[in-house]
C-alpha cells in the first residue's frame, strides 16, 4: 500500500478539565480558544491532538488536498455552526497562504473552505454552506520536511464546556511511500503534478519501456 | 458475472450501541447491530477493492451534544492493520461521517473521496469497523459500505495490473483484456518481413 488517501479530524473536543487528549470519547467537551488564538491541529495542546509533529521519512511525500473548517459567518448572533475560523498550512517554518503584500495571514477561511459541507448557516442567507476553494495545485510536502495545519479561531471565543461551542478542521492528504514517493520525487523533477493517477502513468511508462512496448 | 458491484448497508441496534467501542460492522454482533455469518475475506480467485466507505452525517458544532451529533468514524482494517493513521503513526477512529456521510443530503455532502482505493488481494481478511464519538441519543447510525468485487480469470487480471502499478478498475480490467485480444489477432508477421 504505497499511495494511501489519509485524513485527520481535529474537534476542539477534550475530557473536562483537560486541554487535550489522544483518544476522543463521546464524554469529551469543548477546550476554551479565545478569538484570534492560532493553534496547531496536531500539536497545539487544544482538543484531538497528535504524539508528535507531522513530518515525512526520506521516503515518504505527501500532498494535502483539501482542507476545511467551521466556518464564521460573521452573523451578529452566531449559531454553533458559524463560529468557526480559518486553516493554514506550514511547511517546516514557511505558511503557505500569504497576503499580496507578503504578509502573515490566518489562511483559508471556513466560510470559503466549510467542514462540513452543507451545514446549516443564517447567514449571509440562512441557507447550507458549500466550498468556493478548491485546494489546486495540491500542497506537496518533500521528504523530511515537517508540515503542519494552524487553526484560527476568527469567531467568537469558545467556552470551555459549553457543548454548543464545538469547532472542527478537516485535512485529507495522500501519503506516497517507498518507491511512490521516488516516482513523486521524480515527477515534480518533471514538473509534473504529483497525483496517484500520474504516479500509475509514470509505472507504465517504466514498464512498457522495460518491455520494449508488449505487455505481457 | 466476474466483476460484480456490491455494497453493505449497516444499521446500529440503537443510538448508543456504537458509542465509544469500535467494532466491526460485519461481525460486531446483534448488540451492535446489522451483522452476517463470518468475517468478510477473498478466497484466492477473488479481489475486492473498496471504493467508499461513508457513515451517518453530523455537525462538529454539536460533537459534544444535539440532535446532529453523532459523531461517527469509520476505519478500513486488512487482516490486522489499520488503513487511516494519525500522522504519528497511530490509528485513529476514521473517516468521519462529517467528512463522508451517508446518506448524502443537501445539508450533509462529502468533502472525501476515498481514492485511491483501498485492495484486499487474494486470500485476505478485511473488516470495516464502526465507533461513534458523540452522546447523542437520538439518530441511529448507519454505515455504507461500496465495494468491487473481482472473481476467476477479472481477479487474475486484477492482479496483474497491480504487479504493473496500475489502478485496479473495471475499465482498467476490461482495457487489460482489450489488448490481450488484440495482441493475439494480431496477423503474424509473414517469413522474411
Amino acid at each position: 500500500m504505497a499511495m494511501r488517501s489519509q485524513i485527520y479530524e481535529w474537534s476542539n473536543l477534550a475530557p473536562l478539565g483537560a486541554g487535550a487528549t489522544l483518544q476522543r470519547r463521546s464524554t469529551d467537551l469543548p477546550v476554551n480558544i479565545v478569538t484570534g488564538t492560532q493553534l496547531s491541529i496536531f500539536t497545539g495542546g487544544v482538543g484531538y491532538n497528535t504524539t508528535k509533529p507531522s513530518e515525512t521519512t526520506a521516503t515518504q511525500f505527501v500532498v494535502i488536498e483539501d482542507i476545511a473548517c467551521t466556518p464564521d459567518t460573521g452573523a451578529a448572533a452566531k449559531t454553533a455552526n458559524e463560529n468557526g475560523g480559518a486553516v493554514q498550512v506550514r511547511i517546516n517554518t514557511t505558511e503557505y497562504f500569504q497576503n499580496p503584500d507578503v504578509t502573515a495571514m490566518a489562511g483559508v477561511t471556513g466560510l470559503a473552505s466549510p467542514y462540513p459541507r452543507g451545514l446549516a448557516v443564517t447567514t449571509p442567507v440562512a441557507s447550507n454552506l458549500l466550498k468556493s476553494f478548491d485546494l489546486y495545485p495540491d500542497v506537496y510536502v518533500l521528504p523530511g520536511q515537517v508540515w503542519d495545519i494552524l487553526y484560527t479561531q476568527q469567531g467568537a471565543t469558545l467556552s470551555a464546556s459549553s457543548t454548543a461551542c464545538g469547532v472542527a478542521v478537516f485535512v485529507k492528504y495522500t501519503l506516497y511511500d517507498g518507491p511512490d514517493a521516488l516516482i513523486a520525487n521524480k515527477l515534480l523533477e518533471l514538473g509534473i503534478t504529483v497525483n496517484p493517477a500520474n504516479v500509475d502513468w509514470y509505472k507504465r511508462t517504466l514498464i512498457e519501456q522495460q518491455m520494449g512496448g508488449g505487455m505481457a | 458475472m466476474a466483476m460484480r458491484s456490491q455494497v453493505y448497508e449497516f444499521t446500529a441496534l440503537n443510538a448508543g450501541a456504537a458509542r465509544d467501542a469500535q467494532n466491526s460492522i460485519f461481525t460486531g454482533g446483534a448488540a451492535f447491530g446489522t451483522s452476517i455469518t463470518k468475517p468478510a475475506e477473498t478466497t484466492a480467485t477473488q479481489f475486492v477493492v473498496i471504493e467508499q466507505v461513508s457513515s451517518t452525517g453530523s455537525t462538529p458544532a454539536t460533537y459534544a451534544g444535539g440532535a446532529t451529533g453523532v459523531q461517527g468514524y469509520t476505519q478500513v482494517r486488512i487482516n490486522t492493520t489499520e488503513y487511516f493513521l494519525k500522522t504519528d503513526n497511530i490509528p485513529n477512529d476514521g473517516i468521519p461521517g462529517a467528512a463522508s456521510p451517508y446518506p448524502r443530503t443537501v445539508a450533509f455532502q462529502p468533502s472525501f473521496n476515498l481514492y485511491p482505493d483501498v485492495y484486499v488481494l487474494p486470500g485476505q481478511v478485511w473488516d470495516v469497523l464502526y465507533v461513534t464519538r458523540g452522546p447523542d441519543n437520538t439518530v441511529i447510525p448507519d454505515v455504507f459500505v461500496k465495494y468491487t468485487l473481482y472473481d476467476g480469470p477479472d481477479a487474475l487480471i486484477a492482479n496483474k495490473l497491480l504487479e504493473l502499478g496500475i489502478s485496479v478498475s473495471p475499465a482498467n480490467v476490461d482495457w487489460y483484456k482489450r489488448s490481450l485480444i488484440s495482441a493475439q489477432s494480431a496477423p503474424a508477421p509473414a517469413n522474411g518481413a
